[in-house]
C-alpha cells in the first residue's frame, strides 16, 4: 500500500486528491485514458470508460501502462477485477483493422480470427461487408466504411482505421504569425491530430480552438470544408482565418441560408446541411462539390444526428473535430468516436486557466424570494408553466440592476431564455437586445459596438450561446436558462472566460427564484460549475449588497 | 479336495505346520500386531461397531460390500489407481498358492504424467500402498519371511468395474511365457490397429463381420492368441486377453498417473492482493446483509405458504441492494443462517429481524462478518437451488425450508480445504475437478460445488480463487485452533484498509472519505447524505432530500448540530454552498411540524390558557401550548378532563376525531428459531461440525480410539478361545461351532453372527471345504444339511450338496447357522449338541 494520491473505486471512478504532492504527476499519468468527470476543489473524479481506454489505445498507450499507472499512484490495492477489465477492454481495440488491400481495395483485416467470425455472424454487419478473401480478410464496401466503424464500436470491437485518406485538392495555406504565434498547447493539439489522422481536439471555450483549426489547415494545405453551428460563427471563422492565415476573403466561401458560395475553403452551417425539402437533403452536393482534403467540425458535441449520417460517407477524408467537451446530452459519444475519430488532444480547463490563457471566473447564485402574490400564482400554475413563471419573476430585474451597479466598469452580458422577459429587462436597463429576430447585420453591429466599449450592457437570448466572440465581457448574468443543460452552462461560462486584457476576474451570476423549479435547475448548474472547479457561492438577494460590498472590501 | 491342510496353526502349537501356502485374508489380519489392528479400526470405524466377535468376523466385515464401498468412497484417484494395480497384478484373494508381487512391481506398472517426476510418483505410490495395506484393502498373503505377495482384499475387485484398469481380467504377476507379442511381426495389415484400440481398455470390441480385411486380421489375432472370442451374452465380441494387453502396454497398468490433485495452470496472486479483494468482498457482504435487515425491519416480506420468500419480494430486495436476484437470495440466506431474520410465526407470517439484530448491528464490520461467515460455514442450507427451476419448470423460491441437506456443511468444508491446499487460484470448475480427483467414487454435484463457491466468494472467504487470510482464520477457528491465526475478526481487521476520520467536503456538494470511514463518520454520512460510490474511498452527495431526511430522523439534530458534526470531521471551513444547503433545508423542514399528544384543550379565551399552564395541579398532565387557544396533553382525554375537573374547570369532551396518536412505529422483532421451543422448519441452524476431513477423522477416531483397543483385546481373547475349541473339536470328533464362550455372553441358540457366517462361507468357498448349513425354510422349519459352498453373491449362496449331488441356492438371510466340517461328514451333523 503506497501513500498515493489516487483512490480507485470498484465502480471504475478514480479519485484524485489534488492537494497531494504527487497529484500533478498522477494526473499526467492517468489523463490519457481516464475522462475527467468533475474537478471540484479537493478531489477530482475521473472515470474509466471503454471509449476512454480505446482513445488511449489509439494514442499508442497499452494496457500495461494503464495498469501500472493505476497501481503506482493508488493509495489502496486496486480492485483486481477492474485491472482485468481494463486489460480486456483495451485488448479489444485494433483486433480488427481497416486497411487498403492492393487488389481488393478497402478490407477489414483481423488479427484474431474468432473476433472476425463473431463480427461476421452479427446481424448488424450484414450488408456492410463483401466477400471473404481469406481466413482473416473481408472486403468492405467503401461506402460503408463509416457505418462499419459505428457498428464495430457498438459490438465492442472497435476497428483501427489504417486505410488512409484521399489527398484532396491541393491549396496553399500558411499561418501568418505576425505578432502572435500558436500557443504551445495549440501546437501540440495540431501535431497530435495530424499524427493520428482524424480525431477530436478537446479545448475549453476561449482556449483558441479556431487557431487549432487554422493550424490543421496549414498543415494539410488542401481545400477545406468547415462545418459550424450558425451564421455568426461562420463569419467569425472567416474573419479569424483571414487574419491568421495566408487565405484572402476571396478564397473563403460561405455556404449558409443567406449565401451559397463554394470556394477552396468553404464554411457551411449545420443548419443548411440538414435542411430538407420534400424529405430530401437538398445541399448534400456540397460534400462532393470539391475534392476536400480536410473537413473541420466545430462544436462536435452539438453535431446534429443527420450530420453523423453524412459524415459516415466522408470516411476517406481527414476529419478534425473541435469541442469544449466530449459529453453529449444525447449520449452519442460513441458515434463521435467512430465517425470523426478518437480524442487526439485534451487539456483540462483549469490547467489552461492556470497557464493564464483564460480568465479565472467566480460564480454566484443569487436567490430571490418571490413576493407573496407571485408565490401564490406559482403554487397554482400548471406544472408545465411553472418554470417559465419562476424564471421570469419580475423581481429579477431589480437584482440584475443591483449586480450591474456593483460592476460599474465592466462589460456585462445579460442572458435569458424568454423573449418577453428580455424585452422588459432591456427596457429596464436601457440596453440593446439581441434575439433570434435580430438581423445578422444588426447583430454584427451591436457586437462590434460592445467590443469597442461603445455599449456596456447587452441583453441576449440563447442565440448568443454559440461561437460568438465577446472578448471584453467580464460579467455575465443569467436570468433564465433552458432547464439546466450542462452544455449551455459551459457555453455561457465560455462567454465570460476570454482572457481579459487587465487580468481581471470574470463574474458569472445566476439569478434564481427561491423554492421553485428554477432553484432545482440551478442546482444542476451549480453542480456542473463546481465540478468544473469554479468557486461557487449562494447569496440571498436581500444580502446581495452587503455580500458584494464585503467582498470588494475584502 | 486335494487341498492342502488348513495352514491355521492351533494355538496349542501341537498341530503340524501346514504347507508354506499363502495366508488367507483373515489369517493375515490375525498376524497383524495389536497396534495395526487398532489403527485399522480407527481408520475404518464402521468395522468396530458393533464389536466384531472374532478376527474372522472382523475379516468378513472388512470384506463385506458395505464396508468396502465406504472405504473406497474416501479414496482419491491416485490411491484407487494403486489399488487397481494391486487388484490386477495380485493373485486371486482366495488362491492359496503363493505368488509374488511387491510394492516396486506395483509402482513399476505406473507411468507418471508428463509433468510428474518419476521419483515423486514412486515415493507416493509406496506410501499409498502402505496406507492401503493399513486399511486392509490390500494385504500381503505371503507368510512372514516369504517374498511379498500383495493382493487386493476379497470383495474389492467387484467394485473396480467390469474391466479393472482396462483389463479383461486380473493378470497376476507371473513370469510371461516367452514373448507374447512375437507373432505380431508377421501380423496381417490392420491387426495392430485392432490391438491398439483395445490396449488401454475397454478391452472388448465388436468383432468385424463385413469388411474382409478386418475379419481376416481378427481371425489371425484370435488364432495367434492375441484376441479371444467371447461367448454367452458377449457373443460376437472379441477381447484382448489381459496378459496380451499387459505386454502391449509394456508392463504398465496405468499411464499419466499423478499423485496430487490437478492444479490449473495459473499464476498465484500475491497474498496482499487476495486479502485486499477478500476484505472488499467481506465489507460488501456485511453491507448487503445490513441493508437487508434495515429494509426488512421497515417492510417485512410475507412468508409464502411453502415457507419461502416470494419472487416479487426477492426482486424488490435485489433492487434495493442493487444486485442480481441470485445474489439477493444468497444474501437473504446469509441473514437467515445467522438468525438475523426469521419467520415470525405470526398469521400471516413475515420474515422479520430477530432480537439478535441489534447486537449484531452494534458490532463493527469484522465482528459482523465473522458472525455471518461462521453461520454460513456450518449451515445445512443449500441456497444455490433458490432461483433455479425444478424438473417441472417451477421457480424455486429463496429461503424455502426444504433447501437443506445434511452434507451441505461438510461440502463447504471440503471445498474450502481444496482451495486452501491448492497452489494456484481455482475457479468453481477447478474445484469440481479437484474434488472429482479426491473422491472419484463420491463426486459432489457440480451445481452444489459452484453454489458453495459463489457463497464463499460473496463472503470473501475466497477471493480471486484463493482462500484469503480471513477465510483461513475462519477454518482454523472451526478446527478448534486458538490464537491470532484462528481469529476471523482479527484476520479481517488486518486486511481491511485503516479507518479514516477525515471528510473532504467540496463545493459541488460531494464529500469524500479517502478510506474506510470510522463508524461515527459512516453513521453521520449514512444519515445526512446519499452514497455515490464505494471502494477504497467513500463518495457521498449531500442533497436537499438527504439533509432533510437527516433532520427529520432527528439523529443529526438541527442544522447547527449537523454542521458542527460535519465540521468535526473536516479540515478547514465547510464549503459555503453546503452550509447554505443545510440551513435552507432546515428552514424548509421546520415549516410543517408533527408532534405526539393524547388529548387537547381548546378554549375561547387566551387568558384561560395562561391559567392552565400556571396551575401546578395540572402539571402531571403534560399540558403544553400549541397555539394561542390550543393546548395538548400527554394523558388520555378522559384523564385530562378529570384533572381539569379537580382544578375546578368543567370541560366538554369532544369526540375522537382529530385525536393524535404516536406515529412512532414499533420496530418488529421476533425470537430466533434457535431460542424457540421445538424445531425450526428451516432445519437446525448448525449441522455437522465443519471440520477438516483429517481432523474429523481423527476426532471420530479419538472417540473410538479407546473402544478400538478394547475391541482388539476382546477379539484376541475370543479368537484364541474359538480356535482352541475348533482344534479340540477336530481332534475330539466333535464339530465345533465358532461360538465364543466368553465376553459377548450367551448367544441365541441356532444362530450365528452374520459377519461370522459370511466369513465362514467365504473361507469355505476359498478352501472348497464342506460346511454344515442350517437354513430356515419358508414355513420357518429349520433344515440342516452338509454342503460345499460355491459362490456367494447378490445375497445368495450357491452350494453343492454332495449327498444328493445337486446344486442349491439359498438366500443368505435364510441361513441360520454355519459350521465348518473338516472331514466328509458321514451324516447331517447335529449342531445342537455342540
Amino acid at each position: 500500500m503506497t501513500d498515493g494520491p489516487l483512490i480507485v473505486q470498484s465502480d471504475k471512478t478514480l479519485l484524485l486528491e489534488v492537494d497531494h504532492p504527487r497529484a500533478a504527476e498522477a494526473r499526467r499519468a492517468i489523463a490519457p485514458f481516464a475522462e475527467l468527470e468533475r474537478a471540484p476543489e479537493h478531489v477530482h473524479t475521473y472515470r474509466l470508460t471503454p471509449l476512454g481506454l480505446w482513445n488511449a489505445r489509439a494514442a499508442g498507450h497499452d494496457a500495461e501502462q494503464v495498469v501500472s499507472a493505476l497501481m503506482d499512484y493508488s493509495r489502496y490495492p486496486v480492485p483486481h477485477p477492474l485491472l482485468v477489465d481494463v486489460a480486456e477492454t483495451m485488448a479489444r481495440y485494433g483486433r480488427l483493422q481497416l486497411v487498403k488491400h492492393p487488389t481488393h481495395g478497402l478490407v477489414l483485416q483481423s488479427l484474431d480470427r474468432a473476433v472476425l467470425t463473431e463480427v461476421l455472424r452479427s446481424k448488424r454487419t450484414a450488408g456492410l461487408l463483401g466477400e471473404r478473401i481469406d481466413e482473416d480478410t473481408v472486403v468492405v464496401h467503401p461506402s460503408e466504411r463509416g457505418h462499419l466503424k459505428q457498428v464495430l464500436v457498438k459490438l465492442g470491437w472497435p476497428a483501427e482505421d489504417l486505410a488512409g485518406y484521399v489527398d484532396g485538392e491541393h491549396h496553399d495555406i500558411t499561418l501568418t504569425p505576425d505578432g502572435w504565434e500558436l500557443r504551445p498547447y495549440q501546437e501540440h493539439a495540431v501535431e497530435s491530430f495530424w499524427h493520428g489522422g482524424s480525431g477530436v481536439v478537446v479545448l475549453p471555450c476561449g482556449a483558441g480552438k479556431t487557431l487549432v483549426g487554422a493550424g490543421a489547415m496549414a498543415k494539410s494545405s488542401t481545400t477545406t470544408l468547415i462545418l459550424v453551428t450558425n451564421t455568426v460563427s461562420a463569419r467569425q471563422w472567416k474573419d479569424e482565418l483571414v487574419r491568421r492565415t495566408s487565405l484572402t476573403e476571396d478564397e473563403i466561401g460561405e455556404y449558409s441560408g443567406a449565401r451559397k458560395e463554394i470556394k477552396p475553403v468553404t464554411i457551411a452551417t449545420y443548419q443548411v446541411l440538414t435542411t430538407k425539402r420534400k424529405g430530401v437533403y437538398t445541399h448534400l452536393e456540397l460534400l462532393d462539390a470539391r475534392d476536400w482534403g480536410l473537413v473541420v467540425y466545430d462544436e462536435v458535441h452539438l453535431l446534429p444526428a443527420p450530420i453523423f449520417r453524412m459524415t459516415a460517407d466522408l470516411q476517406a477524408r481527414r476529419r478534425l473535430g473541435l469541442t469544449a467537451t466530449l459529453v453529449r446530452e444525447d449520449g452519442r459519444e460513441d458515434e463521435v468516436f467512430s465517425l470523426i475519430g478518437p480524442k487526439r488532444f485534451d487539456a483540462p480547463w483549469k490547467d489552461i486557466e492556470a497557464q493564464g490563457y483564460i480568465a479565472p471566473a467566480e460564480c454566484v447564485e443569487v436567490r430571490l424570494t418571490l413576493p407573496d402574490g407571485e408565490r401564490m400564482a406559482y403554487a397554482t400554475t400548471e406544472p408545465e408553466d411553472k418554470y417559465r413563471l419562476a424564471a421570469s419573476a419580475s423581481g429579477k430585474n431589480r437584482v440584475v440592476e443591483q449586480i450591474l451597479a456593483k460592476h460599474p466598469d465592466d462589460q456585462a452580458l445579460v442572458i435569458g431564455q424568454y423573449i418577453d422577459q428580455l424585452h422588459e429587462l432591456a427596457e429596464h436597463l436601457d440596453a440593446p437586445l439581441i434575439t433570434g429576430e435580430t438581423t445578422v447585420r444588426e447583430r454584427q453591429r451591436l457586437f462590434d459596438a460592445f467590443r469597442t466599449g461603445e455599449i456596456q450592457h447587452l441583453v441576449v437570448s440563447k442565440v448568443a450561446n454559440f461561437s460568438i466572440d465577446l472578448p471584453e465581457a467580464s460579467v455575465a448574468i443569467q436570468v433564465s436558462g433552458s432547464f439546466g443543460s450542462r452544455q449551455e452552462e459551459a457555453q455561457r461560462l465560455g462567454r465570460v472566460m476570454r482572457p481579459k486584457h487587465d487580468g481581471r476576474t470574470a463574474h458569472f451570476y445566476a439569478v434564481v427564484a427561491r423554492d421553485t423549479v428554477d432553484q432545482d435547475f440551478a442546482a444542476h448548474r451549480q453542480r456542473f460549475l463546481a465540478e468544473q472547479g469554479y468557486a461557487y457561492r449562494i447569496v440571498d438577494a436581500e444580502d446581495l449588497d452587503d455580500t458584494l460590498d464585503a467582498e470588494r472590501a475584502g | 479336495m486335494a487341498r492342502p491342510e488348513r495352514s491355521t496353526s492351533p494355538s496349542a502349537g501341537a498341530a503340524p505346520v501346514g504347507s508354506p501356502g499363502a495366508r488367507s485374508f483373515s489369517e493375515a489380519l490375525r498376524d497383524r500386531d495389536d497396534a495395526a489392528l487398532v489403527a485399522l479400526l480407527r481408520a475404518r470405524p464402521d468395522l468396530a461397531s458393533p464389536s466384531p466377535s472374532t478376527i474372522r468376523s472382523l475379516a468378513a466385515r472388512a470384506t463385506g460390500r458395505a464396508s468396502v464401498d465406504r472405504a473406497l468412497a474416501e479414496l482419491d484417484t491416485f490411491t484407487l489407481q494403486v489399488l487397481e494395480a494391486c487388484a490386477v497384478r495380485g493373485a486371486d484373494p482366495h488362491d492359496r498358492t503363493p505368488h509374488t508381487l511387491d510394492v516396486s512391481a506395483v509402482v513399476g506398472g505406473l507411468a507418471p504424467a508428463d509433468d510428474v517426476p518419476a521419483d515423486d510418483l514412486a515415493r507416493a505410490a509406496s506410501a499409498t500402498a502402505e496406507r492401503l495395506e493399513a486399511l486392509a484393502l490390500v494385504w500381503d498373503a505371503a507368510p512372514p519371511g516369504a517374498p511379498a505377495d500383495l493382493r487386493a482384499a476379497p470383495g474389492v475387485l467387484e467394485f473396480l468395474g467390469p474391466y479393472p484398469a482396462g483389463f479383461l481380467a486380473p493378470e497376476p504377476a507371473t513370469a510371461p511365457d516367452g514373448d507374447l507379442l512375437a507373432p505380431l511381426d508377421d501380423a496381417p495389415p490392420g491387426a495392430r490397429a485392432i490391438l491398439d484400440a483395445l490396449t488401454w481398455g475397454p478391452p472388448v470390441g465388436v468383432a468385424p463381420r463385413s469388411e474382409a480385411r478386418a475379419v481376416a486380421a481378427t481371425g489371425w489375432l484370435v488364432t495367434h492368441g492375441l484376441l479371444e472370442r467371447l461367448g454367452g451374452d458377449d457373443a460376437g465380441r472379441v477381447a484382448v486377453p489381459a496378459a496380451v494387453a499387459l505386454s502391449l502396454r509394456g508392463g504398465l497398468t496405468h499411464r499419466g498417473v499423478r499423485p496430487t490433485p490437478p492444479v490449473p495452470d495459473r499464476a498465484a496472486h500475491p497474498a496482499a492482493t487476495v486479502d485486499a479483494e477478500a476484505g472488499r468482498a467481506a465489507e460488501e457482504a456485511v453491507r448487503l446483509v445490513t441493508d437487508l435487515v434495515r429494509s426488512w425491519e421497515q417492510a417485512p416480506p410475507v412468508v409464502l405458504r411453502t415457507g419461502g420468500l416470494g419472487a416479487r419480494d426477492l426482486r424488490r430486495l435485489a433492487l434495493r441492494l442493487d444486485v442480481d436476484e441470485a445474489t439477493a437470495a444468497q444474501v437473504a440466506e446469509l441473514a437467515l443462517a445467522a438468525e438475523l431474520v426469521a419467520d415470525d410465526g405470526e398469521v400471516p407470517a413475515s420474515f422479520v429481524p430477530t432480537t439478535l439484530v441489534d447486537a449484531w448491528l452494534a458490532d463493527d464490520v469484522a465482528g459482523r462478518w465473522a458472525d455471518l461467515a461462521r453461520a454460513w460455514l456450518t449451515s445445512s442450507r443449500t441456497p444455490w437451488v433458490a432461483t433455479t427451476r425444478d424438473a417441472a419448470g417451477t421457480l424455486r423460491s429463496a429461503l424455502d425450508p426444504t433447501h437443506t441437506a445434511g452434507w451441505a456443511a461438510r461440502l463447504r468444508r471440503t471445498v474450502l480445504d481444496a482451495a486452501a491446499s491448492s497452489s494456484a487460484p481455482l475457479a468453481a470448475d477447478d474445484v469440481q475437478d479437484v474434488l472429482a480427483w479426491a473422491t472419484p467414487r463420491a463426486v459432489p454435484p457440480r451445481d452444489a460445488v459452484a453454489g458453495v463457491w459463489r457463497g464463499a466468494e460473496l463472503l470473501g472467504v475466497v477471493a480471486l480463487g484463493t482462500l484469503g487470510g480471513p477465510g483461513a482464520a475462519l477454518l482454523a477457528e472451526a478446527d478448534g485452533g486458538s490464537g491470532a491465526s484462528a481469529d476471523p475478526v482479527a484476520a479481517l481487521d488486518a486486511v481491511l484498509p485503516p479507518e479514516v476520520d477525515d471528510l473532504l467536503l467540496q463545493g459541488d456538494l460531494t464529500g469524500i472519505v479517502p478510506g474506510r470511514p470510522t463508524r461515527d463518520l459512516a453513521r453521520l454520512l449514512d444519515d445526512a447524505a446519499s452514497i455515490e460510490s464505494r471502494g477504497g474511498a467513500l463518495t457521498v452527495r449531500f442533497t436537499l432530500d438527504s439533509v432533510t431526511r437527516a433532520l427529520a430522523a432527528g439523529s443529526a439534530g438541527d442544522a447547527d448540530t449537523l454542521l458542527a458534526a460535519l465540521g468535526r470531521h473536516t479540515r478547514g471551513p465547510l464549503p459555503q454552498p453546503l452550509e447554505y444547503l443545510v440551513r435552507d433545508a432546515a428552514r424548509r423542514f421546520g415549516r410543517v411540524r408533527v408532534g405526539a399528544a393524547l388529548s387537547y384543550v381548546r378554549v375561547d379565551d387566551p387568558a384561560l390558557v395562561a391559567s392552565f399552564l400556571a396551575d401546578p395541579s395540572l402539571r402531571a398532565t403534560g399540558l403544553h401550548q400549541l397555539g394561542p387557544t390550543v393546548l395538548a396533553a400527554h394523558v388520555p382525554a378522559a384523564e385530562l378532563r378529570t384533572a381539569l375537573a379537580s382544578s375546578g374547570v368543567s370541560a366538554a369532551l369532544e369526540d375522537d376525531e382529530g385525536r393524535t396518536v404516536s406515529t412512532e412505529a414499533d420496530r418488529p422483532r421476533t425470537v430466533p428459531p434457535g431460542r424457540r421451543r421445538g424445531r425450526s422448519r428451516y432445519g437446525p441452524p448448525t449441522a455437522a461440525p465443519a471440520s477438516a476431513p483429517a481432523e474429523r477423522a481423527s476426532r471420530a477416531a479419538g472417540l473410538v480410539a479407546a473402544r478400538a483397543e478394547a475391541v482388539v483385546g476382546e477379539l484376541r481373547s475370543r479368537d484364541t478361545l474359538a480356535r482352541a475349541e475348533a482344534a479340540w473339536g477336530r481332534d475330539g470328533a466333535v464339530l465345533a461351532a465358532p461360538r465364543p464362550a466368553a465376553p459377548p455372553g450367551p448367544e441365541p441358540r441356532g444362530t450365528t453372527e452374520p459377519g461370522d457366517l459370511l466369513g465362514l462361507l467365504h473361507d469355505a468357498i476359498a478352501e472348497q471345504t464342506l460346511v454344515s448349513l442350517e437354513t430356515v425354510d419358508a414355513r420357518g422349519v429349520p433344515v440342516t444339511r452338509t454342503v460345499r459352498p460355491l459362490r456367494l453373491d447378490g445375497g445368495r449362496l450357491r452350494a453343492v450338496d454332495p449327498a444328493r449331488d445337486a446344486e442349491l441356492t439359498v438366500a443368505v438371510h435364510r441361513i441360520a447357522r454355519v459350521v465348518p466340517v473338516h472331514r466328509p461328514a458321514p451324516t447331517t451333523a447335529s449342531t445342537e449338541d455342540a
